[in-house]
């Protein structure tokens, strides 16, 4: 057959970083066009946009977690079932929790971080204590993606 | 087969949780926009603002409920059935009526929460509790989509 059981799996973990990248490409971009009117006017204020610049970074990551876990546990275990089934569709099904979750919480992150930084200036730079912890908020939603689809997984007996 | 009715049924749960893990994401991202606007005018309504910001987080723990109940009710019901038929799609189709719900509902509490966060400082921190009342109206039709997706589920005799 040309699609076997594995390679749905494969697609999705690739699912999982795709919407991961998606997100963190969009993120940056929203927070890193706010940082450049930003930095315009104050260039001293480098090193607080760069910071909350790379936040959204963080859900490409996560999804490198979730693409490097299917290839390494769940892709052997599904090779080592006599029958498969829809066992490889199952994992694409796991996968879409993961990558919605990256996908929108990196968008979100870049609008929290992006307002954080047009902030900077007014607040001499205060702002970033306040900005980071309302931008935990929207990461724990992307680590919930992470666990909730590790949880899955788990319950399905595919890790 | 590649793809079977238990993990088509497995899609609908995860597109559950998908919907709440994006709804959340978006709403959180809403809210908090806006948060950091408030916290720049006054950094004493941080608990407030906390408060707000969170609201909408509750939507992803109803998708993981319609998941957990999906893989270990509805998914055994189904590899149990001689002849499942379009049973795992009929399941696929009740988890788009919760991913709906959790999904839009969590984005527009997002909506409200953040113009509660914005009227903050204006009101000194009077608007907490109307603004928590108007985003509960909203929190309604998330309770619903878990409830009525569970009652088609048992209407159709899968539960």
């Amino acid at each position: 057959m040309t699609i076997g059981a594995e390679s749905l799996a494969a697609v999705g973990g690739a699912v999982a970083l795709a919407g991961g990248l998606g997100g963190a490409a969009i993120g940056m971009a929203i927070a890193g066009y706010k940082g450049v009117a930003t930095l315009a006017e104050q260039p001293q204020y480098l090193r607080s946009v760069i910071i909350l610049a790379a936040i959204p970074m963080s859900c490409g990551l996560y999804g490198l977690i979730v693409l490097i876990i299917i290839l390494t546990v769940v892709v052997p275990k599904i090779a080592a079932m006599p029958d498969p089934g829809g066992s490889g569709f199952a994992v694409v099904a796991c996968s879409v929790i993961a990558a919605c979750a990256f996908a929108f919480s990196g968008i979100s992150l870049g609008s929290v971080c992006g307002s954080g930084i047009s902030s900077l200036i007014k607040t001499r730079g205060q702002i970033l204590t306040n900005a980071l912890v309302l931008a935990v908020f929207v990461e724990l939603i992307a680590v919930l993606g992470v666990v909730f689809t590790i949880l899955a997984l788990t319950m399905l007996g595919l890790m | 087969m590649i793809i079977s009715p238990e993990s088509l049924a497995i899609l609908g749960g995860a597109i559950a949780l998908a919907g709440g893990l994006t709804g959340s994401s978006i709403g959180v991202g809403w809210a908090g926009s806006p948060a950091v606007h408030t916290l720049t005018e006054d950094p004493g309504q941080l608990r407030n603002v906390i408060v707000l910001v969170s609201l909408p987080m509750t939507q992803t723990f109803y998708g993981l409920i319609v998941l957990i109940l999906i893989l270990t009710r509805v998914v055994p019901n189904i590899a149990a059935m001689p002849d499942p038929g379009g049973s795992g799609f009929a399941v696929f189709a009740c988890g788009v009526i919760a991913a709906c719900a959790e999904a839009f509902s969590a984005a527009y509490q997002g909506a409200i929460c953040g113009s509660g966060i914005s009227m903050l400082p204006k009101t000194k921190g009077a608007i907490l509790t109307n603004a928590v009342m108007l985003a509960v109206f909203v929190e309604l039709l998330g309770v619903l989509g878990l409830v009525f997706t569970i009652m088609a589920l048992t209407m159709l005799g899968l539960f």
